[in-house]
């Protein structure tokens, strides 16, 4: 019994009650605009795309860190990727995204490991100029796709980007070192150190992770919303938060060993909530809040520390 | 020794530690095939020693050479890649890794094809490890965060042991096992001697060292002070080798028949936690020493929890001679309740905190005038209690981590000689302690009960019941089983007969 509360089955399950339970209860509150297949597949669609971006995140968060860019980075890597589809066409597009994420990862492990100071303050003051660069990059101008570069937009192109992405971390996390040492440097970081593990190397790989999967984000945001525009003065914080929200379920179901489902499911029971709460014609702060509560209620029913043990 | 024979060869090996000489220009040699016992008070630097040696710490200077070949390590890895591997006191395995990722980390390289890992086969090859090793019961696939402490102090032997160093270091290991444990343990250790490696075996157990080690090398203050064989020398021998005098008969308290007061300090009523223990009931007297033995899974640490209010699920009544009721750690500590924990490092003192912090921070509130603390009195009343308990310190804002186990415990116990706490609640007060600060810890229990207080002390050394309590309880799966009260007559078989 104790073996099957630890498998990976018993979290699947787990994940799958949460499910039927939200549809159920939005379901029977408001039977006619909410829940039918077709609902359901739109909401599952649109979070993918915030899936794709938890998967990234959680190779750093799982170390401890935490980036507060990610938002300003959807937005620079989306612009760039526009700006050069304009010329090369697809191909521009997604190196445009993908590469222009990943430099920014880079820059971000880079100055990290440089600068010694904790992730937060990193990524809070390169948020700020990612979001001017964003600005200067864009020219002040709504950047438009194409209509004829618009594949990831919806089925099967979303579908099939967002899945190569899941079976790329999945990947990453079960057959490469990266993802043992992204746990072992969050586990206990000077042990990590004694058994040889470059420390750096790997938050700096991490970093670079996340900001690629950023990219591959990017090209989903702007071929789902089709236009990006840069914004300053911290807008792009928002953004943010959707895609940490699964990641905090793929952590506290790390323990059954299946993040990325647990990411995946996670960002689908918010989507099945907060449409639950727009069928319902709540406002959208009453949605906020909540949103904010339920995964608060999830994560603590599902990962909470042991009465009395020490939670920080 | 001859040359040829001779495995390990440590020379001038020097290590500081701000101003602190952990290791003064030590020298010593290992040959093939041997258990080599390494002993010496808490902060004699045998484990600065070892550390050098496998990679956690840089040498200052001096030069390790291991079959003939100088090492330079910079981490364990590459101490695991010359053939030297290191089984540490205190957890060494990662949460968040499967138990083979644990065994094979760092070492992932034969399971690695073009960078991409093979997650079955390494899965597979740990397995059949631990198969080997005689753990079947732990799944090689398997979260470690799902085995207990002692089972995953049975991957770290794996883990240490299975690419057959030349050299095994075992520091501080055998406190975390049970008994099945230990004999898996020692007889590992036998088999690498039979093989022709040899093993540094650290401990503060001389019974054990003189049981299990063919050689066993004395360091003192850092310095290295002798090699002897363990068959031509007893416990005795080896105490006045580590302290540098003899310490003979002060040991334990002397007294017998002292008649204890009738006054009840703490009466603990039908205390049950779920799984842990059940039932208990006892009372404590003024100026008594009550001690509690049993096995180590018997429930005795948890009694120490439950009576300070550390137990969420506790049920049943702690209560003091003035009727107050404790039911948590705040209600206990206001009410002069003091617990030093078995586990120290993580339940007892604040690894990155200051000597000072730590020792004040309890007595805050007394300390403070309108609630402003004044950094002088704070240093003066720590400064006070860290001299009384004589802690080996650079100064009271000397880091806790930097100091040596015993000393640890000597700031947790000024910590709350500084509250004045009427009752002590000791879990192993002197656990992974040398000799020197054992004996210092028994001379403050003893001033204490002279002074009227009281003290609960729960320990899995049977010796040390014997020799400092007034009253014994033994536990057994969770309830009391046996009584004793303080006798000259009274011996280890009694204690044992009710403990199994």
């Amino acid at each position: 019994m104790q073996n099957f509360k630890n498998s990976k089955l018993f979290g699947f399950m787990i994940l799958a009650v949460m499910v039927l339970f939200f549809y159920a209860l939005f379901k029977f509150l408001t039977p006619t605009n909410f829940g039918s297949p077709a609902n359901l597949y739109s909401y599952f669609q649109s979070s993918i795309i915030y899936s794709v971006g938890g998967c990234g995140l959680y190779f750093i968060v799982v170390m401890g860190l935490f980036d507060f860019a990610v938002g300003a980075n959807i937005v620079l890597s989306s612009i760039v990727g526009v700006i050069l589809s304009e010329k090369f066409g697809y191909i521009g597009f997604i190196v445009g995204c993908l590469g222009c994420g990943t430099l920014i990862g880079l820059l971000i492990g880079f100055l990290y490991n440089q600068l010694n100071v904790p992730s937060m303050i990193v990524t809070v003051g390169l948020m700020l100029v990612f979001e001017s660069l964003a600005v200067f990059v864009a020219g002040g101008v709504k950047q438009t796709l194409d209509p004829s570069l618009r594949f990831f937009s919806g089925a099967p192109g979303n579908i099939i980007l967002a899945f190569l992405a899941f079976a790329l971390m999945w990947f990453i996390l079960n057959y490469t070192k990266i993802g043992t040492y992204c746990n072992a440097i969050g586990s206990n970081e000077f042990i990590a150190k004694n058994m040889g593990i470059d420390v750096k190397k790997y938050k700096l790989i991490g970093f670079m992770l996340l900001h690629f999967f950023v990219g591959i984000m990017a090209v989903l945001t702007v071929s789902y919303g089709t236009t990006m525009t840069a914004l300053t003065g911290m807008s792009t914080m928002s953004r943010n938060f959707q895609p940490l929200m699964g990641t905090f379920f793929g952590v506290a179901f790390r323990k059954y060993g299946n993040p990325i489902s647990a990411i995946v499911i996670g960002e689908f029971i918010i989507a099945i909530i907060f449409n639950g709460f727009v069928a319902l014609g709540a406002p959208t702060t009453i949605q906020n809040v909540v949103t904010g509560v339920a995964l608060l209620l999830i994560v603590t029913l599902t990962a909470r520390g042991k009465r009395g043990s020490v939670v920080k | 020794m001859n040359s040829e024979n001779i495995l390990l060869k440590a020379e001038g090996i020097d290590k500081h530690f701000g101003i602190t000489h952990a290791v003064d220009h030590v020298s010593l040699n290992i040959s093939r095939g041997e258990i080599r016992a390494l002993i010496g008070e808490n902060g004699s630097g045998k484990s600065t020693f070892c550390q050098m040696l496998c990679g956690i710490y840089k040498k200052d200077s001096g030069t390790f050479t291991l079959d003939g070949q100088v090492m330079n390590v910079k981490n364990q890895v590459e101490a695991n890649n010359m053939g030297v591997s290191i089984i540490v006191q205190e957890m060494g395995t990662l949460s968040g890794l499967s138990v083979a990722e644990n065994i094979f980390l760092g070492h992932e390289n034969p399971f690695m094809h073009r960078g991409i890992k093979n997650t079955r086969a390494m899965i597979h090859e740990a397995q059949r490890l631990l198969d080997e090793y005689g753990f079947k019961n732990i799944r090689a696939g398997s979260m470690i965060d799902n085995y207990k402490f002692e089972d995953r102090k049975l991957v770290e032997i794996v883990k240490a042991t299975y690419m057959k160093p030349k050299i095994l270091i075992v520091d501080e290991t055998t406190t975390a096992l049970s008994q099945h444990g230990r004999r898996e343990l020692y007889n590992i250790m036998n088999a690498v001697r039979d093989d022709g490696r040899s093993v540094i075996f650290i401990s503060h157990d001389l019974g054990e060292v003189l049981e299990h080690c063919d050689t066993i090398s004395i360091l003192r203050d850092g310095e290295y002070i002798d090699t002897v064989n363990a068959s031509d020398v007893n416990e005795d021998d080896l105490k006045r080798l580590m302290v540098g005098r003899d310490i003979g008969s002060a040991y334990y308290r002397t007294d017998y028949g002292r008649e204890i007061s009738s006054e009840v300090v703490m009466s603990v009523r039908d205390v049950s936690v779920p799984g842990q223990i059940e039932n208990i009931s006892f009372d404590l007297h003024r100026g008594e020493i009550l001690g509690f033995g049993g096995l180590s899974e018997c429930g005795m640490h948890e009694v120490g929890k439950a009576v300070f209010g550390a137990s969420w699920d506790r049920k049943g009544n702690v209560t003091l001679s003035y009727g107050v009721e404790i039911n948590s750690i705040p209600q206990a500590i206001y009410h002069s309740v003091a617990y030093a924990s078995k586990d120290r490092d993580n339940e007892s003192i604040i690894l990155n905190e200051s000597i000072r912090n730590n020792i004040v921070l309890p007595s805050l509130n007394n300390l403070a005038n309108k609630h402003i603390l004044s950094r002088r009195k704070l240093n003066r009343f720590a400064k006070e209690f860290a001299d009384k308990m004589q802690t080996k310190m650079q100064g009271i804002h000397q880091f806790v981590s930097d100091l040596s186990g015993g000393n640890k415990q000597k700031v947790v116990l000024a910590r709350w000689l500084g509250k004045g706490s009427d009752i002590l609640v000791l879990d192993s007060p002197t656990r992974g302690i040398d000799i020197k600060v054992k004996q210092a810890i028994y001379a403050l229990m003893s001033e204490l009960i002279a002074q009227g207080k009281s003290i609960i002390m729960i320990s899995e050394e049977i010796p040390e019941l014997l020799g400092m309590s007034d009253r014994i309880l033994i536990m057994k799966d969770g309830k009391i089983n046996g009584e004793f009260m303080r006798s000259e007559s009274l011996n280890e078989e009694d204690l044992i007969a009710k403990m199994v």
